[in-house]
């Protein structure tokens, strides 16, 4: 279908060139969103502005270059700077301000935005996020603080020099100061929040989840609503703190970002019931209004922001741990691949040769036409059960191999014992260690990720070896590994014939980097134990020196721990 | 034809061989230990063993030594699954013909057996004028 749009395209094409828009620059776009943010900040600046005297309570515009700045590299703070210089011009002439006002607080919006800017780059180079104490801390003092404090006494300076109000110097520093505060610390975390956000975390996000953020969300705005735009008579300052439960949900719950979305919805409701004679607020004189109202809301923003950040760093903090313990662990396991490779290839080689040999025998046969009745078909049922025997040696070996998240399933002790001796049964050939195994009939099932807990059992497993390798001699090797009820949860014992330890040194072998092999990293058994705590079950140690030594794996039954 | 034990404490392994080395033209008996081999009383004693070096309870080593300690020393060729370099100069410090590594090449094992059937002939005689 042709449309007029296409013209254009179709003529160029036909002259032999391609049509094409000019190329725009690449800051040409985020400078005209600014510019247009900067306009509408200031339109809502003016409708939060108190009437007869005008007395601004929230000022945004410089919220929102700052944040601009904040979000840009350095050598484009110019061009964002140019680019707002329309947006003000078309916001301040309209209300009738002489040029030389308005050029002289483009210079004052100006100079707070580049202060906050500047300072926050100075300790924070790059982009700003605001994602630790530290980052919130700099951005409070800095841009919060400072900025509007610097910018207000050159704002203040031009007002009096262009006579534009009567007001006392420090009167109209004093009153600029917590407009500008108070727009710092509710827009620009909303800013910079929204602009650090990434739309693909919303596919993660659960139907449940949404659910919290609607009833967060919608509780917070009814209770504000009654609270702050009702009659000026209704409201009871002690009702200032019903919004406070909602704020903490959002903090706790939601984080950083839904931190600010609370709080400059907050700042929202509170104000427009302030400008319209509603809430607790109306009651005062128009300065003491803009006053009282900025200080509540400051006082509500500054410690739930670093609450909020407080909370977000710890919880990462923890995250981290654990995806450095799922690492280690998965390293650790790797690096256990190469203890096993000489078992590996004894329960490789074994089906091979089987396979290798039963085909050779079948040609022979088919070559001489000697094969007895039903040979060739036996032959063929042998090579099946060798070739998934090999294939069972590879599968148990990339379970246990693969590294994947943490998955806590419902687990038969029994199931998992034969699970690791099958992993383990070429070593114990080579090294000569027989096997007894005493499972328990009716063993509870336990809850527990397969591959972690067979990681431990190996790991067990595998030091009883080595032990037993070094120290005794091959006739009188024997692992033992027995499974028990045990305290309504199942136990598995692992006990060797190696020299065994002393009592006092069973819990040195769980510290990190103890060691009493020579190759050692002494990483096995720590971990092993970081895996049975996050399991809520334990790992101990018992025997005496020259009696062997014996492991105990405690694992809480299934239904114990929902 | 001549006569030959095969020692594995793997049943498929075993039966595998066991097949191969009969189709080949060999007499063949099988054993799963070594302590059931050296029980055997079977007379007259395998032109050849072939010996497993890694097996539950006596190793090949070990049923080497009781071999030796009984005197009834053979010409053996032992199969392993797992390698290691002091693993082949101890069996050959033992006094067996051959190191072989599973899984075993067919053309690799009948020389070593012919060779190992030849050293003994040259040492002892024809073995199938014995049977």
């Amino acid at each position: 279908m042709d449309s007029d749009s296409t013209a254009p395209q179709r003529i160029a094409h036909r002259e032999g060139r391609r049509w094409r828009l000019p190329a725009m620059p690449d800051r040409a776009l985020p400078a005209l969103a600014v510019a247009l943010g900067y306009y509408l900040a200031a339109q809502l600046g003016f409708l939060l502005t108190l009437h007869p005297h005008p007395i601004s309570t929230l000022w945004p515009p410089n919220a929102l270059l700052l944040a601009a700045l904040l979000l840009a590299p350095t050598r484009a703070w110019w061009w964002l700077l140019a680019a707002v210089l329309p947006a003000h011009l078309a916001v301040e002439l309209q209300s009738g301000v002489p040029i030389a006002m308005v050029l002289g607080w483009y210079v004052s919006n100006c100079s707070e935005a580049l202060i906050g800017a500047g300072l926050v780059r100075t300790f924070v180079p790059g982009i700003l996020r605001l994602d630790s104490l530290r980052n919130v801390g700099i951005f409070i003092l800095c841009a919060v603080l400072a900025a509007p404090l610097l910018s207000s006494f050159l704002d203040a300076a031009f007002v009096r020099m262009l006579a534009w109000s009567d007001a006392g110097y420090w009167d109209l520093v004093r009153s600029r100061i917590p407009a500008n505060v108070l727009a710092e610390l509710t827009v620009a975390p909303l800013i910079l929040t929204w602009a650090a956000f990434d739309p693909s975390q919303l596919r993660r996000v659960s139907v449940a989840r949404c659910a919290e953020f609607a009833a967060l969300f919608a509780g917070l705005v009814l209770v504000s609503v009654a609270v702050f735009d009702r009659p000026a008579f209704a409201a009871s300052p002690a009702l200032f703190y019903l919004p406070l439960p909602f704020l903490l949900w959002a903090a706790v719950r939601v984080g950083l970002a839904g931190t600010a979305n609370a709080l400059a919805l907050l700042t929202i409701v509170v104000i427009w019931g302030a400008v319209h004679g509603l809430g607790p607020f109306a009651a005062h004189a128009p300065k003491e209004i803009a006053h009282e109202m900025q200080l509540f809301l400051c006082a509500v923003a500054v410690p739930l922001l670093l609450l909020a950040v407080a909370l977000e760093q710890g919880e990462r903090v923890g995250r981290d741990a654990h995806e450095q313990r799922r690492q280690l662990t998965h390293l650790s396991r790797v690096a256990m691949l190469g203890e096993l490779s000489g078992g590996i290839a004894h329960e490789l080689n074994q089906p091979l040769t089987a396979i290798l040999a039963n085909a050779q025998a079948g040609q022979h046969f088919l070559a001489n036409k000697s094969a007895p009745p039903g040979a060739l078909a036996e032959i063929l049922q042998d090579i099946i059960v060798a070739d998934q025997r090999a294939g069972d040696v590879i599968r148990r070996l990339h379970t246990l191999f693969k590294r994947g998240e943490t998955q806590f399933v419902s687990i038969d002790a029994n199931e998992l014992v034969r699970e690791v001796l099958a992993i383990v049964r070429g070593d114990l050939v080579m090294r000569s260690v027989e096997l007894v195994t005493q499972l328990g009939d009716t063993l509870p099932p336990v809850r527990g990720d397969r591959v972690e807990l067979q990681q431990v059992l190996l790991n067990l497993v595998m030091n009883a070896c080595e032990a037993m390798s070094a120290a005794t001699p091959p006739g009188s090797r024997q692992l033992t590994v027995r499974t028990r009820i045990a305290d309504g949860g199942a136990r598995i014992t692992v006990t060797d014939t190696g020299p065994g330890f002393a009592p006092e040194e069973y819990e040195q072998l769980f510290e990190p980097f103890y060691t009493t092999k020579p190759q050692g990293l002494g990483l096995g058994l720590s971990l092993s134990r970081a895996i049975m705590r996050a399991h809520r079950g334990r790992l101990w140690g018992s025997g005496s020196p020259g009696k062997g030594a014996s492991f105990h794996i405690l694992l809480p039954a299934f239904h114990a721990q929902r | 034809m001549p006569y030959i034990a095969i020692v594995d404490d793997e049943e498929p392994v075993r039966k595998a061989l066991k097949r191969l080395l009969v189709a080949s033209g060999f007499e063949v008996d099988s054993y799963a230990s070594g302590a059931e081999f050296l029980a055997t009383q079977r007379q007259p004693s395998p032109d050849c063993l072939i010996l497993d070096l890694h097996m539950p309870g006596m190793s090949g080593l070990q049923v080497l030594d009781a071999l030796k300690g009984s005197g009834r020393e053979l010409p053996t060729v032992i199969i392993t699954a797992y390698d290691a370099p002091e693993l082949s100069a101890q069996c050959r410090a033992a006094g067996v013909s051959a190191f072989l590594r599973k899984p075993l090449d067919e053309r690799v094992l009948l020389n070593s057996i012919s060779s190992s059937l030849a050293r003994a002939t040259a040492g002892r005689g024809d073995p199938s004028l014995r049977r």
